[in-house]
């Protein structure tokens, strides 16, 4: 119940927080271009300009783009371009990389919220069934079954399953990219193993079970019980809304790397198969691309979650006033 | 009926139990089922080393390519050219080895440097450092190790070298947690007060009588997510390369021919990593809720 | 109208069973009570007596598990005299001759069902606690506002909003918040702790409850806070006419408040009776733990010769391993040779020493 309640102190927490983000992206593009910079090959020259093949070659290019020699000048020059909305075109190509990149995002979005949401669905009964429970039989067969799916190799698991299912639809899930069309078991097929298979269920059960249980022994909870009230509706948003949406946000970085696997296995279309062919062919403007918008995603997702925060906890801002 | 019931003889004092009886005995359960796992990676690394291999790695019998478990002369199957599973699940434990190291002493010694400026030496530094651990934590691992395959060269090394530094925050959040725990119970100052030196404080005190377990959980399930990552660099082509056996590799060869109905050649090192990495996963899980245990009393 | 008591506790117990030890915390073992209609009723112990323990059993309140519950707990409500804790003996084993738990289910969740069950429509309607440290128990995440309009929607006749919340705010006025428009939106964090607690008092009574469990209201505040908290229960006391239950280990703010008292030590009543016969020995007759808590008050008069102040000597007691005898003997300081055998080897009965004046102790037994 947020009634009345003065929107200065948030206001002031997201405007920091989102100064916060502005700085932690600079620092990820420092990263990347760090990367770039000292690998051999010349991918950077490759961002400036296409593909050379000689030292000679490079000279004479960055001269005539008015690039410096020292790497604040091309750090400069290449942040400049990135702000352009230029990332340079692929090798592979020839076409603009963002453009690529963004259709293909899109894609790569669906897979891996989507996947989230089936992890969380998996993960989150069990939470709750650990936190009031304890570990009985069922509760131990539970908790054995959130550690299998993380201890097993996601591409394993889904050729078995694929296997599985050829075996009973005589046809493959595969395809997306293909342009087939393809029915709803198909389309949630690699949504789910990758919810199944990303790794963070076992994580995400044990991070919420213990949240559960602790705020459930919290003294506001006991009040709420006191009272004869719903104890759920007390204990939501510190055992639930605040935790799970912190699991999103930490998270999320595993996700997008199981969906490269995931899309590749069951050709979809997104930026982690683009990735993954663009490893394989050097194509470093179009991994450069990549790197820097998924890292772009976790940090608006980390920023949402900042949001969501500040908005159910009417401590946060105060907390950040003080501190 | 299951019931608890007093079962008193003679109840002695919580402090005088030792940490065994204090626990819960399904954490032993793991912890043994854990270490057991972890001797059995021992023996094999020594098997490797030494060549005591129970069938020949390389020999290929081309009429028995894809055996099963249990055919003639081969306990675990072969694979695709007909080699023997069993040496060559053994041989990988050599390959990992020394990547693996790596990456943990990547990891514990770039965290420790992190978790110490910060816990430590406080405010000044952990802006920085919770800037620096934020920007690690930006990157989606995988995605991160594709960019620098691509830009270096598809080697083991970097890939753990990578997976070290995106676990480093992990380890500088634990000691920073473990310090900021001793500074509440003025364990810090006073060590302070009595004039130790900082080094020593820090690398005696901090680090090897209170972090070090916590070090070995972090390490023990580190490993677990080595080869899990390996193995699914190994399905991208960018994991350890053919001709040396790497779990993931055998895996994805295997799996090639999974489509076809031949489970077993990817099955059985599927399983390797699968009860290997669970082992690793439950032995940290286990220390942890005993050491946890013996904290809270 | 009749006179049956409000609330008749009889021969509650609450065992924690702890795993390691393989053997029941005796936290409460056989407690026996009475709280009539008006009563303020304090229950004065240490830290450890099972005083907070028996009344959090009573509203099936206990967190921690395995913990086990049995007794009767007898509440008169406007025509049925109802039990709390009915059927809950069906899960657990009693030993036959001295009553204790020797035994109960492995998996408390039956037991558990049922207890939700019995205190549908007790918790906050008929029974309301208000507990210390406020501050964390107000729900953070809701204003102060919420938090009593909930309780008013849900246990009277003031459904609508807009009743409920003038019912809220005239509650508020009742335990002379200031300025409770403005508080009426305030978050629990934005609070003193003074306030909390008066928020917390209005927001229990706010249900209309016809009896409040204080548990320990006052620990944690300021000491001139603590007094105008306990000025107010006696103020709202006098006023709604809503019995109470003072749970506290300080005896001044007991003996100011409570027109009966209830002394426990290890699970256990040892002296329970008017006030006037408890603290200030009208009937010159008192149990020796009270007579050393009394003289642990920080007062001038309670000083020794040394200065400093009387504390109890010896150990709180070991709730797993109760002794056979009197649970005080180890620490009492008016054992004598006389009675020691039995002191020792056989617990005293709760023996009735004047009107209404109960005392646990040999001394008293035999007469």
């Amino acid at each position: 119940m947020m009634v009345s309640r003065s929107a200065k102190p948030v206001v002031l927490y997201l405007t920091r927080e989102l100064y916060v983000t502005f700085f932690l992206l600079i620092g990820v593009s420092l990263v990347v271009f760090a990367v770039l910079y000292s690998a051999p090959g010349d991918p950077l020259a490759a961002v400036f300009g296409g593909q050379v093949l000689s030292d000679a070659q490079r000279e004479e290019m960055m001269r005539n783009l008015g690039i410096s020699n020292t790497w604040y000048g091309q750090y400069w020059s290449w942040l400049v371009k990135l702000f352009n909305g230029d990332f340079g075109t692929s090798l592979r190509s020839g076409q603009p990389v963002l453009g690529e990149v963004t259709k293909l995002a899109k894609n790569t979005f669906y897979l891996t919220f989507g996947a989230m949401f089936f992890s969380l669905m998996i993960a989150l009964p069990i939470a709750i069934y650990l936190a009031k429970r304890g570990t009985d039989r069922l509760g131990w067969v539970l908790m054995m079954f959130a550690y299998t799916t993380s201890a097993v190799p996601l591409f394993w698991s889904a050729y078995i399953v694929i296997y599985i299912y050829t075996r009973f639809f005589n046809t493959l899930p595969i395809g997306l990219a293909t342009g087939e069309s393809m029915n709803f078991t198909q389309m949630m097929l690699p949504v789910f193993m990758l919810g199944l298979g990303s790794g963070i269920i076992s994580e995400t059960v044990r991070f919420l079970r213990d949240e559960i249980s602790r705020v459930f022994s919290e003294d506001y909870v006991r009040t709420a019980r006191a009272k004869g009230v719903s104890v759920w509706k007390h204990a939501l948003t510190e055992a639930l809304i605040i935790p799970v949406s912190e699991m999103i946000a930490s998270k999320i970085p595993f996700v997008i790397g199981g969906a490269i696997i995931v899309e590749q296995i069951f050709n979809w279309p997104g930026i982690g198969r683009m990735a993954w062919q663009a490893a394989q062919d050097r194509d470093y403007p179009v991994i450069m691309c990549i790197t820097l918008v998924t890292a772009l995603i976790v940090r608006l997702t980390s920023l949402l979650q900042k949001t969501l925060y500040v908005i159910v906890n009417p401590r946060a801002s105060q907390e950040t006033k003080t501190s | 009926m299951t019931q608890y019931a007093q079962t008193q003889t003679t109840v002695s004092e919580y402090s005088e139990l030792s940490i065994l009886q204090r626990t819960d005995k399904r954490d032993i359960a793991y912890v043994v089922y854990g270490i057991v796992i972890l001797l059995m990676v021992v023996c094999a690394y020594l098997m490797a080393i030494f060549g005591w291999l129970p069938h020949d790695p390389e020999e290929m019998q081309l009429e028995l390519m894809l055996a099963g478990p249990g055919a003639p002369g081969h306990l675990l199957g072969t694979d695709f050219m007909g080699r023997d599973t069993l040496p060559r699940l053994i041989l990988v434990i050599k390959a990992y080895f020394v990547p693996g190291l790596m990456y943990i002493a990547v990891a514990i010694l770039l965290g420790g440097i992190f978790g110490i400026l910060s816990g430590y030496y406080g405010n000044k530094y952990e802006t920085v450092v919770t800037y620096i651990t934020n920007i690690i934590d930006s990157f989606p691992r995988l995605i991160l190790m594709l960019l620098v395959v691509a830009a270096f060269k598809p080697d083991i090394y970097y890939i753990m070298m990578v997976l070290g530094v995106t676990n480093a925050p992990l380890v500088s959040q634990l000691i920073k947690g473990k310090i900021s725990m001793l500074r509440q119970k003025n364990f810090v100052e006073s060590a302070i007060a009595l004039g130790i030196p900082d080094a020593r404080i820090i690398f005696k005190h901090i680090l090897w009588f209170n972090c070090r377990s916590y070090l070995i959980i972090q390490a023990t399930l580190g490993m677990g997510e080595a080869i899990l990552l390996e193995s699914a660099l190994s399905y991208l082509g960018f994991g350890v390369q053919e001709p040396t056996p790497s779990w993931g590799n055998m895996v994805q060869q295997g799996a090639n021919y999974l489509l076809q109905g031949q489970l077993w050649s990817s099955t059985i090192p599927a399983m390797a990593i699968m009860f290997t990495v669970l082992g690793f996963y439950l032995l940290g899980d286990g220390l942890n809720n005993m050491l946890e245990g013996k904290r809270q009393s | 109208m009749n006179n049956s008591p409000l609330l008749k506790i009889e021969e509650l117990r609450t065992y924690f069973y702890s795993r390691t030890k393989q053997a029941f915390i005796r936290s409460v073992d056989g407690v026996d009570l009475e709280v009539n209609k008006g009563d303020t009723l304090g229950i004065v112990g240490e830290s450890g007596s099972g005083k907070s323990v028996s009344m959090l059993s009573i509203m099936g309140l206990i967190a921690a598990r395995p913990g086990i519950i049995t007794g009767q707990v007898w509440y008169q409500q406007e025509q049925a005299r109802i039990n709390l804790l009915a059927g809950l003996q069906d899960h657990v084993q009693v030993s036959k001759n001295d009553g204790r738990i020797m035994s109960v289910e492995k998996t408390d969740l039956a037991w558990q069902r049922r207890l939700e069950k019995n205190m549908l429509g007790i918790r906050g309607k008929e029974i309301a606690m208000i507990f210390q440290n406020p501050k964390s128990a107000m729900n953070p995440f809701f204003t102060i506002g919420h938090q009593i309009v909930e309780n008013i929607t849900r246990h009277t006749q003031y459904k609508s909003r807009k009743e409920a919340k003038e019912r809220a705010l005239y509650w508020l006025e009742r335990v002379k918040i200031d300025s409770p428009q403005l508080r009426f939106y305030n978050y629990p964090y934005g609070l003193s702790g003074g306030m909390c607690q008066r928020a917390m008092i209005a927001t229990a009574l706010s249900s209309e409850a016809k009896l409040l469990i204080a548990d320990e209201p006052t620990t944690g505040l300021d000491a001139t806070i603590q007094a105008r908290i306990a000025d107010l229960l006696e103020e709202l006391r006098a006023q709604t006419g809503v019995t109470i239950v003072l749970i506290s280990h300080d005896m001044g703010v007991i003996g100011r408040l409570s027109n009966k008292i209830a002394v426990m030590y290890g699970g256990r009543v040892m002296e329970s009776g008017p006030a006037q016969a408890v603290i200030d020995h009208a009937d010159g007759k008192s149990h020796p733990y009270t007579e050393a808590l009394l003289k642990s008050i920080p007062r001038e008069d309670n000083m020794s010769s040394q200065g400093h102040l009387n504390s109890i000597d010896g150990e709180v007691l070991d709730t797993i391993n109760v002794p056979r005898g009197c649970r005080f003997a180890s620490r009492c300081q008016r054992i004598n040779k006389s009675i020691e055998k039995m002191c020792l080897n056989e617990e005293p009965p709760l023996a009735t020493v004047s009107d209404g004046h109960k005392i646990r102790c040999w001394h008293f037994a035999g007469v």
